[in-house]
């Protein structure tokens, strides 16, 4: 694969490549000038993922919880900067959306990569959010 | 990497403002602006490099000039003293030292070239690693960009609705809910199957016992070829079907 991915060819391929498995989740392309795909994990409790690709870079992003939803930010800061190197294949992000501020889950990839490898990170995005949901219960509201 | 500073310094002033997009237009523009100086910076340094690289070439060419000068002046010197005329072999000598002087120069000029090509090269490649960086940092900052304002759509869509903006927590709660959806159906499931088990039980019973039709065993046919007894008017009905019980309580 040496001809990198754009959003809407990435998106086309996932669609038409019958050998990726894509049992469970749902794709949707949104266009603009900057298009988006809209995943929906129906496994994952209808988790709803975005993925964008730019240049060399796959960004692939979940939405783990708003900031209003942690109890002391300050200690959920901590305990996500202490999860992020041990947490596989996935960072802990923050960022402002919508005038609030979210924390995410998100992979960064190769727009060279293989349609596998995309499509993995997308199962392994998805797992990790519901997982670090799970795993920060305690400082959550 | 100062970029990176700059960079938190946008986070800092847009994180403020409530709304905005994440690095606003700003952090765009001075990562175009930084992209366009490293390229600048490496054509320039390309251009530089090619220059002294022909100067050396230059430099060279002479070099090898003079050296061919010194071998056929050394020639000159042997052939003349080899014939005792030392009046032209001084001569020719005098200009030979010449030579080997302008030799060692041009050597030295060759050197300096050199090491500036590498210095050159090196700082290019540089140059190279520095654009590659950027350009990804703005892929990054660009697909960023992309899915954070297509969540503050989504977050858009919510703000009417009074709903919150879904995340991996709404998942998680549907997760469980599924969850316990699921466990209830197959708690049901499981007793309508004991259910049922019950009651193909009881079935079982009631046709041992004759008052409903059961599957007709080999014994209850044999026994209707034994008993050749006079047919009832309702040939399936009961009293035929209540020998089996009787067949099987006697054997």
């Amino acid at each position: 694969m040496n001809t990198p991915w754009t959003t809407e060819s990435l998106y086309e391929a996932l669609r038409s490549d019958t050998s990726v498995d894509l049992e469970g989740i749902e794709l949707s392309l949104i266009g603009g000038v900057d298009a988006i795909v809209n995943i929906t994990m129906h496994e994952h409790g209808d988790l709803a993922m975005h993925m964008a690709v730019s240049g060399e870079q796959i960004f692939v992003s979940s939405p783990l919880c708003l900031a209003s939803q942690v109890k002391d930010r300050a200690a959920f800061n901590e305990a996500c900067l202490r999860l992020n190197p041990v947490n596989p294949l996935s960072n802990l992000g923050l960022q402002h959306v919508g005038g609030e501020d979210l924390y995410i889950v998100f992979g960064e990839l190769s727009s060279r990569s293989p349609l596998p490898a995309v499509v993995e990170e997308i199962h392994a995005l998805a797992d990790n959010t519901i997982q670090a949901a799970e795993a920060f219960a305690d400082h959550l509201k | 990497m100062a970029i990176w500073t700059k960079i938190i310094t946008l986070f800092r002033g847009a994180a403020h403002e409530a709304g905005t997009a994440v690095v606003d237009a700003n952090a765009m523009r001075i990562l175009d602006q930084e992209v366009r100086d490293a390229q600048n910076a490496l054509l320039r340094s390309r251009d530089d490099l090619a220059k002294i690289m022909a100067q050396r070439k230059i430099a060279n060419d002479k070099l090898n000039d003079k050296k061919a000068k010194q071998a056929e002046y050394s020639n000159y010197i042997r052939e003349a003293l080899a014939r005792d005329n030392r009046a032209l072999a001084q001569e020719v000598a005098t200009k030979l030292a010449t030579i080997e002087a302008d030799i060692a120069t041009e050597g030295k000029i060759i050197g300096d070239f050199d090491a500036s090509i590498a210095k050159l090269q090196t700082s290019a490649r540089q140059a190279e690693t520095v654009i590659t960086r950027l350009k990804q940092q703005i892929d990054t900052v660009k697909a960023t960009e992309s899915v954070q304002r297509a969540q503050a759509a989504l977050a858009a869509q919510h703000a009417g609705t009074g709903a919150k903006l879904g995340t991996a927590l709404d998942s998680l709660e549907r997760i469980k809910q599924r969850q316990t959806e699921r466990a209830a159906q197959l708690e049901v499931a499981e007793e309508l199957g004991r259910a049922t088990g019950e009651d193909a039980d009881l079935q079982r019973r009631l046709a041992q016992a004759g008052i409903v039709p059961g599957e007709a065993s080999a014994e209850s046919i044999l026994a209707r070829f034994e008993t050749p007894a006079p047919r009832t008017i309702g040939h399936d009905g009961m009293p035929q079907l209540s020998q089996p019980g009787i067949a099987s309580k006697s054997s």
